[in-house]
């Protein structure tokens, strides 16, 4: 049997995926970045194989992206993480059906990507100039409330006032806004869902740059706070599709374009 | 790999109203939480705008509600006529994101806004008719976009001149078809009796507001510049003797703050005097700006405030034509609407507030696209350098994000007011 894999080297995390010749998914893992990417990359890969029982052998391409893709030097190949984001997003969407966008929140970036009727990347949109609306700022909210990232769906679920909105773009400012608002007595939950209502209503403006296509697609480890999802939709006013395991679309997508690479170059 | 998540999604209209009211609730906490603890009598309107904009609540269920699209419709006549006038000056970011698909881009974010939130049919309180004084270039134009989404419109000539026989006449003849039409459709004769009750009334809602006035001219002032927009504004739409009741009970409470030396600003927080484009509830920005950074504002020439309530109407004999012409005088002579070629009225009365109100300064907003506005900027200006008051110029708009560009000027103009009373 032979085995490709997907390294996607991101700016907080790093997530592999193993998947079989016929495209199917194995196994995979995520772990911090940290402070040593490479280091870090090679350690949750001898971690994957060895919890799969796969041989190193056994493992026929690998494909680097996200943005520590170039410091795998090991990989056969790297692709940009827009590339296998769309690849990735158009196989594990197959059962939803056909997507046409596709939104990203990563830990310091947030993406809208476009595709035509083929799965192709026809525009994409970057928030790039700071954390605005990305992971972190979840991160940093979450701190400054004094709860875990992974209680913010909950919690927003359990609102029950008016969203308290967070006006600041900067997670800096933003803080102080949060500050204000706990010293005054409200309640966490309403200030949880104002946060993902302003997270909300800044992604979508991404996603209006790039026209919003029915079949919608949302991934990234925010993809996991179904608070944010809720948010999104109704900013939306629409349904959008989440997949199982939202962290590890982009390196299932660098592993599918391994099969297809490996046997374009090893062709009979 | 997959899930498919269920969560009901919002209708267009639910996320509407949960927009309005996010933005409601920010600043009516700001109000109640950001500054010195506000008399008690204001809990009334905070109440009042958190049912209205965070709860949909409806107040004139079974009454006939008129529509208004500027303040120069005389709201006695209505009253008189068993109708509800219902202002449709809108101040919601919300609203003007809506309205940004029907007007150009640099449109005034008023109008944008009163026209979004007309477009999306989504009232609480929905004007059964609409009179639109044709006014400015953008309100004239929206009211023949409001009546094409299905409202009926009716427009109100009014004149561009205010001191000329002929535009007195005029809008006297307009007024007059204006109250005939309006009794048509309500199926009612106007009579004499209920008129001067009406313009009794709302001759003692003025006196209300002129007495919360002077207390602002007091060396402490006992209410913020914010909260006493809050008040005005309430006027475009509460049930009008509620609100009377509210006002009485707030100019008590003031009258005994002023005896008991309490200020709503800081020990040497400047004065200052606010014009231009009118703030309508939410965007309470630029004000809410001016009193954080340090100052307060103790008087205002605007039409969602002053204007609506400074002049009061003048009757030569108590029969409906004599005070139906009265009214049309006091919603022409009186308005100082920068719509109006000439309009010294608007600088005479910003320096008499000044005077009256022992000002430090004057701050002046205009929203982009608020042309007549940005015009008169200049003459004001040159007036106001003229007179020795200090002025600052700030043109802005709904949207919340540049509220730290705008804080940083604000905050220089405060300080350069505070080192000028230093060195008096």
């Amino acid at each position: 049997m032979k085995y490709f894999t997907g390294i996607d080297i991101g700016s907080t995390a790093i997530k592999i995926t193993i998947i079989n010749e016929n495209k199917e998914l194995i196994g995979h893992r995520i772990s911090a970045s940290g402070s040593m990417f490479y280091k870090y990359a090679h350690q949750t890969l001898d971690d994957l194989i060895k919890e799969l029982n796969i041989s190193k052998d056994d493992i026929a391409y690998t494909v680097a992206t996200g943005y520590g893709r170039k410091l795998f030097k090991e990989a056969d190949e790297n692709i940009s993480e827009i590339t296998a984001n769309a690849i990735g997003a158009v196989a594990a969407a197959k059962e939803f059906g056909e997507i046409k966008t596709i939104i990203n929140i990563g830990g310091q970036d947030s993406k809208a990507i476009s595709l035509d009727d083929m799965g192709n990347v026809v525009n994409f949109a970057m928030n790039d100039r700071c954390a605005a609306g990305t992971g972190k700022f979840l991160d940093a909210c979450a701190m400054n409330l004094e709860i875990g990232v992974e209680e913010l769906g909950d919690r927003h679920f359990n609102s029950k006032g008016t969203p308290l909105s967070i006006n600041s773009t900067c997670a800096v400012f933003a803080e102080s806004e949060i500050i204000g608002l706990l010293g005054n007595n409200h309640s966490v939950e309403d200030i949880v869902c104002g946060v993902h209502y302003s997270i909300a209503k800044r992604i979508i403006k991404l996603v209006k740059r790039v026209g919003i296509k029915e079949g919608i697609y949302f991934d990234g480890g925010p993809a996991l706070n179904s608070g944010l999802v809720n948010a999104i939709e109704n900013e939306l006013g629409k349904k959008i599709f989440i997949p199982a395991y939202p962290q590890v679309t982009t390196s299932y997508g660098a592993a599918i374009l391994g099969v297809d690479s490996y046997y374009y170059q090893n062709r009979a | 790999m997959s899930s498919l998540q269920s969560h009901t999604i919002e209708t267009p209209n639910e996320k509407q109203n949960r927009h309005k009211a996010m933005e409601a609730i920010k600043v009516l906490n700001t109000l109640k939480e950001g500054f010195k603890t506000p008399p008690k009598a204001m809990d009334y309107f905070y109440n009042l705008f958190e049912d209205v904009y965070c709860k949909q609540k409806a107040l004139h269920d079974d009454k006939v509600k008129v529509g208004t699209m500027c303040i120069q419709i005389p709201s006695e006549i209505i009253y008189a006529l068993d109708g509800v006038p219902i202002r449709l000056c809108n101040g919601f970011y919300t609203d003007d994101e809506i309205g940004s698909d029907f007007l150009p881009q640099k449109a005034c974010p008023l109008v944008k806004a009163s026209v979004g939130h007309l477009a999306s049919k989504n009232l609480t309180d929905k004007p059964d008719m609409i009179y639109s004084p044709t006014t400015c270039d953008q309100k004239t134009k929206a009211g023949t976009l409001i009546a094409s989404f299905g409202y009926d419109v009716v427009d109100v000539d009014f004149p561009r001149t205010k001191e000329s026989e002929i535009s007195r006449e005029f809008f006297r003849r307009s007024i007059r078809e204006f109250s005939a039409d309006l009794s048509l459709k309500m199926g009612k004769k106007l009579s004499k009796k209920k008129l001067k009750a009406s313009i009794s009334k709302i001759g003692y809602a003025q006196s209300l507001y002129h007495r919360l006035s002077d207390f602002r001219k007091n060396r402490t002032v006992p209410i913020l510049g914010n909260d006493m927009f809050l008040v005005t504004n309430a006027f475009f739409f509460d049930k009008i003797d509620n609100w009377i009741d509210a006002c009485e009970k707030l100019v008590d409470e003031l009258e005994q703050r002023v005896k008991d030396d309490i200020h709503a600003g800081g020990k040497i927080s400047p004065r200052i005097v606010y014009t231009g484009s009118p703030p309508i509830f939410p965007n309470y920005k630029i004000p809410i700006i001016i009193e954080d950074s340090d100052a307060i504002i103790v008087a205002d020439e605007t039409c969602s405030s002053n204007r609506m309530f400074n002049d009061r109407v003048a009757v030569d004999e108590w029969f409906v034509n004599d005070m139906i012409d009265s009214l049309a005088d006091k919603y022409l002579k009186a308005c100082t609407c920068p719509i109006f070629s000439k309009n010294n009225d608007r600088i005479r009365r910003i320096i008499e507030l000044v005077k009256s109100h022992n000002a430090d300064g004057v701050i002046y907003q205009a929203f982009a696209g608020c042309t007549v506005y940005e015009l008169e900027q200049r003459s004001v200006l040159e007036a106001m350098e003229k007179a020795g008051i200090s002025i600052l110029y700030i043109e802005s708009d709904y949207s919340p994000s540049q509220q730290g560009q705008l804080s940083t000027r604000v905050e220089a103009f405060v300080e350069s007011l505070k080192i000028k009373n230093r060195n008096k």
